[in-house]
């Protein structure tokens, strides 16, 4: 027995590599083919409803219960047609959309154009306060299930909308429906591969908190019970799904509160996948699992922005000076392990169409910056460079490293400004009150570059929280949105992205990479460059 | 008995309602100072003002009050203009609350709209059993220590008992939490479940370094026995010296005197007595063990009332934290009304009238 004991460390993957032999044996072939329950470590959902979830852990359920018209390829991240047989428009205003016949939902409910069409109208329309309503902020008539407060001031009570339906989306029959946009979007077909835009079965509308814990999906999976909340969410398999099938039996989403807790049942063999790593733990999961993580540069960016409204980021050239003047590779040593990828551009080199050094100012070259900065009249003496992040998030840290290359290289003093909590914060950014330059992040919402570039430095877009503008800029972007496919968008993407380059309304600084550990009974372990971490096509080594 | 029991629940309400201003006031601060939760929800996106709006009122967070620094959100100017007695104000969202609380038992919603009564009523088992694992294991442990090492004063074993409980009594349980979830849980737990003669229920289940829905009980054993741990080094000590004080009162000399057997003497006379300040304790500690039950569950990942509140409290969910805190403070007054009533049943010298 004592012998035994000393070979404990590794007896736990005895079973697993014993199931590896026997595999390896068969025909490769039938090598993720084994079935199995697939645990996966989650947070704890906000919603289980394509028009309520948004966040992180919401959407790993939603994708496997819930498709779509389409889905993007896991490795090129490319629109392929998913529940749609077409999603067409001659003028990129006008969309016209053909859905696949023979799909249901759980319950038997055919998916069909009206199943979309209640989705969508149900996440518009103000009153249902879905998170995903700002989704569909492109279709005509999302005005007026959005009506604003007429006095602007409180008692914040929102008027009553006229109408429940978006006048933009229109039955033509059974299967086939159009969406009028307010502008030509030639991007419009990867958008609506996100969950906010799956469709919803009518009983799920007609009572919403029960389809809430118990949903009616339309995907490769189906409950197993209801929610158990901050407990787990297990699916199966359905048997009404038509697509390609999941690979594992069984999905068991196990909730964790932290990360740290999920992580420490990750190493007790109680999860299969972890789909992101306490911070801490980065560089001895690293060592322990070696192959078993996975990584890549993800799209997830930070910028550090100009508030271009104050006077003294007006000059383009100060703006150079103070990029010119941060090494992000060592701040990014230092502070997170090497666990980002600096920016040299402003799109997700995930992307299609992205570039590297679009931005001639983003590595270090301190004479060039001292240069720069002489020449646009130097930083007002005696003025402190006032750096913003939002409280209790740790950004304290490296937006400190900021200050001082800055002030090795140009000699302006600094201060922090990081005291705000992040609705505060947030909410500075929207009233344009930043005094320096602040922190602030963006995600893609779909695997296009204008998602990168028009929200946030399109003239008035919702998060532009430099307040940039720029009538070049803004034409280049609507040259794009009315080109006539995806692919002729580019160039004039590119070319806006160009100017970003020289103007600098926020200094990129890196993409997030992605951490994933999986245990060793993961056979083939599956990341969608847009969807992430895709259980579904995940397969376990058989046993 | 009566009278008194009913003259502590009515003390119940001043205290319950200033518990609840407090609450009301502290969290209606952290959202005029720190900005409105429901911004936050959106992150970098910034949100149309229409569904913002939108999404605030349906949360609970559209009171104008909720805007203006200091503002206690006891008054709201009258929409009419009448108000109440023609003041031109009437009750205010705190008052909203109460009414909402006490009259429809409707104790508001959190940010994904679910009702706090549902997420409690979710949590409580799962704390009640860590309660109840938690109070056992050191009422057991505690007490047979206390009274091993009592009876034996300045004998070796009494050395043992008061130098472990130094011990456990200077780490704090965060520590203790996250050192036995490391060690117990993750690394002397993998060593036990590479044995296969050790049953899944012991090395699966209660060596399990976090809370598993499949081993509901098993796996809260441990997490039970880290929050018991605070208090098992005061109630030890407790129960030592009130046992080492009770064994030279007159009244066991005198049980010694007739003849009584030993165990007799020690099970009846001395240790009855000596358990009152223990279980004084114990019944204090209840609360105690609550505020532990927050760090414990947080570690152990237990999806209780206190990695509720944790959660809750680090996004800014008012609702939730008024709900859930006043259900505790009700928890508390309730288990010290108990104790105090279990004096009479322990001691009959006293007497409620």
């Amino acid at each position: 027995m004592r012998g035994k004991f000393l070979k404990v460390a590794v007896a736990a993957t005895a079973t697993a590599m014993l199931a590896t032999a026997c595999g390896s044996g068969g025909d490769s072939d039938n090598a993720g083919q084994a079935g199995g329950t697939l645990r996966v470590y989650n947070a704890e959902p906000a919603f289980l409803t394509p028009s309520g979830g948004d966040d992180e852990p919401s959407l790993y359920v939603i994708r496997q219960l819930y498709r779509g018209l389409v889905k993007y390829n896991a490795d090129t991240s490319a629109v392929e047609m998913d529940l749609a047989e077409s999603v067409e428009s001659a003028d990129q205003k006008l969309w016209k959309i053909k859905i696949k016949s023979g799909y249901t939902f759980d319950n038997g409910e055919p998916v069909n154009a009206d199943a979309f069409i209640r989705s969508w109208n149900y996440a518009a329309y103000g009153p249902n306060a879905q998170n995903n309503g700002y989704f569909m902020k492109r279709i005509v008539g999302v005005k007026d299930l959005q009506p604003e407060d007429p006095d602007g001031d409180g008692p914040k009570k929102a008027p009553e909308p006229a109408t429940k339906e978006l006048s933009g989306l229109k039955k033509v029959d059974d299967l086939t429906f159009t969406v009028e946009l307010d502008a030509p979007f030639s991007g419009f077909p990867t958008t609506i591969g996100y969950p906010g835009f799956f469709p919803m079965a009518q009983a799920c509308v007609d009572d919403i908190a029960k389809c809430n814990e118990t949903p009616i999906g339309n995907g490769p999976y189906k409950m197993d019970g209801s929610w158990q909340h901050n407990v787990a969410i297990n699916v199966v398999r359905s048997d009404s799904w038509k697509g390609e099938p999941g690979k594992p039996d069984r999905i068991e989403y196990r909730i964790f509160a932290d990360v740290d807790g999920g992580y420490a049942a990750f190493q007790a063999n109680e999860l299969d996948v972890m789909y992101t790593l306490p911070p801490a733990r980065y560089k001895e999961a690293k060592q322990q699992y070696g192959d078993r993580m996975f990584e890549m540069a993800g799209d997830s960016f930070t910028y550090v922005g100009f508030p271009t409204y104050n006077d003294d980021f007006k000059d383009k050239r100060i703006r150079q000076a103070l990029s010119l003047s941060i090494d992000r590779q060592s701040i990014i040593d230092a502070v997170f392990d090497g666990r980002n990828a600096p920016a040299t551009g402003f799109v997700a080199p995930s992307f299609e169409g992205a570039r590297e050094n679009v931005c001639q100012y983003c590595s270090k070259d301190v004479d060039k910056a001292k240069q720069l900065l002489a020449e646009a009249g130097g930083w007002p003496a005696g003025k402190k460079l006032i750096l913003w992040a939002n409280a209790g998030a740790g950004h304290d840290q490296w937006l400190q490293a900021v200050g001082d290359q800055i002030k090795a290289a140009l000699d302006i003093d600094y201060e922090l400004k990081v005291n705000l909590q992040f609705a505060e914060y947030l909410e500075t950014a929207d009233k344009k009150k930043f005094t320096g330059p602040f922190r602030l992040g963006w995600g893609p919402d779909y695997p296009f570059l204008e998602t990168f570039l028009y929200p946030l430095y399109g003239t008035g877009a919702g998060s532009n929280n430099a307040g940039y503008s720029n009538a070049e800029v803004d034409a280049l972007l609507k040259e794009g949105d009315a080109a006539e496919s995806m692919q002729a968008a580019i160039p004039s993407y590119q070319k806006a992205e160009d100017i970003l380059g020289e103007e600098l309304p926020v200094i990129p600084m890196w993409w997030r990479k992605e951490g994933a550990v999986y245990s060793e009974n993961v056979d083939q372990f599956v990341w969608n460059k847009v969807a992430d971490a895709d259980y579904g096509a995940t397969s376990l080594k058989k046993n | 008995m009566g009278r008194y029991v009913i003259r502590r629940l009515l003390q119940f309400i001043p205290t319950v309602l200033g518990t609840m201003f407090l609450l009301h006031y502290i969290t209606s601060l952290a959202i005029q100072f720190s900005g409105n939760p429901v911004r936050a929800l959106f992150g970098d996106r910034t949100p149309p003002p229409a569904l913002l709006q939108a999404i605030t009122e349906r949360l609970g967070y559209g009171d104008p009050c909720l805007d203006r620094k200091g503002d206690p959100c006891l008054w709201r100017a009258a929409e009419d203009g009448g108000g109440l007695l023609g003041s031109g104000y009437e009750l205010g969202l705190f008052f909203d609350r109460l009414h909402g609380i006490f009259f429809n038992f409707d104790f508001g919603i959190n940010l994904r709209q679910q009702e706090v009564t549902d997420l409690v009523a979710n949590a409580i088992p799962f704390t009640l059993k860590l309660l109840v694992i938690a109070i056992v294991f050191e009422a057991v442990v505690g007490i047979a220590a206390g009274v091993l090492a009592g009876l034996r004063g300045g004998s070796f074993l009494d050395y043992m008992v008061k130098i472990s409980t130094v011990f456990v009594i200077s780490v704090p349980i965060f520590v203790l939490g996250l050192v036995v979830r490391e060690f117990v849980g993750v690394k002397f737990g993998n060593v036990l479940r590479g044995q296969d003669w050790i049953p899944d229920l012991i090395s699966v289940g209660v060596f399990s370094p976090v809370f598993k829905p499949d081993y509901p009980l098993a796996s809260l054993i441990i997490p039970g026995m880290v929050l018991g741990s605070v208090s098992l080094a005061t109630t030890a000590r407790l129960t030592r010296t009130s046992i080492m004080e009770n064994v030279r009162a007159d009244y066991v000399r005198t049980a010694k005197a007739k003849g009584l057997t030993n165990k007799r003497v020690i099970g009846v006379h001395t240790l009855r007595n000596s358990l009152i300040p223990v279980i004084t304790f114990l019944g204090v500690d209840i609360g105690a063990a609550m505020a532990g039950a927050v760090v414990t569950e947080t570690i152990f990942n237990v999806p209780g009332i206190g990695r509720l509140v944790t959660m809750s409290a680090r996004t800014g969910e008012s609702s939730v934290v008024i709900g859930v805190v006043t259900m505790l403070v009700l928890v508390v007054l309730l288990a010290n009304l108990l104790v105090d009533i279990l004096y009479a049943v322990l001691d009959p010298r006293i007497r409620y009238e």
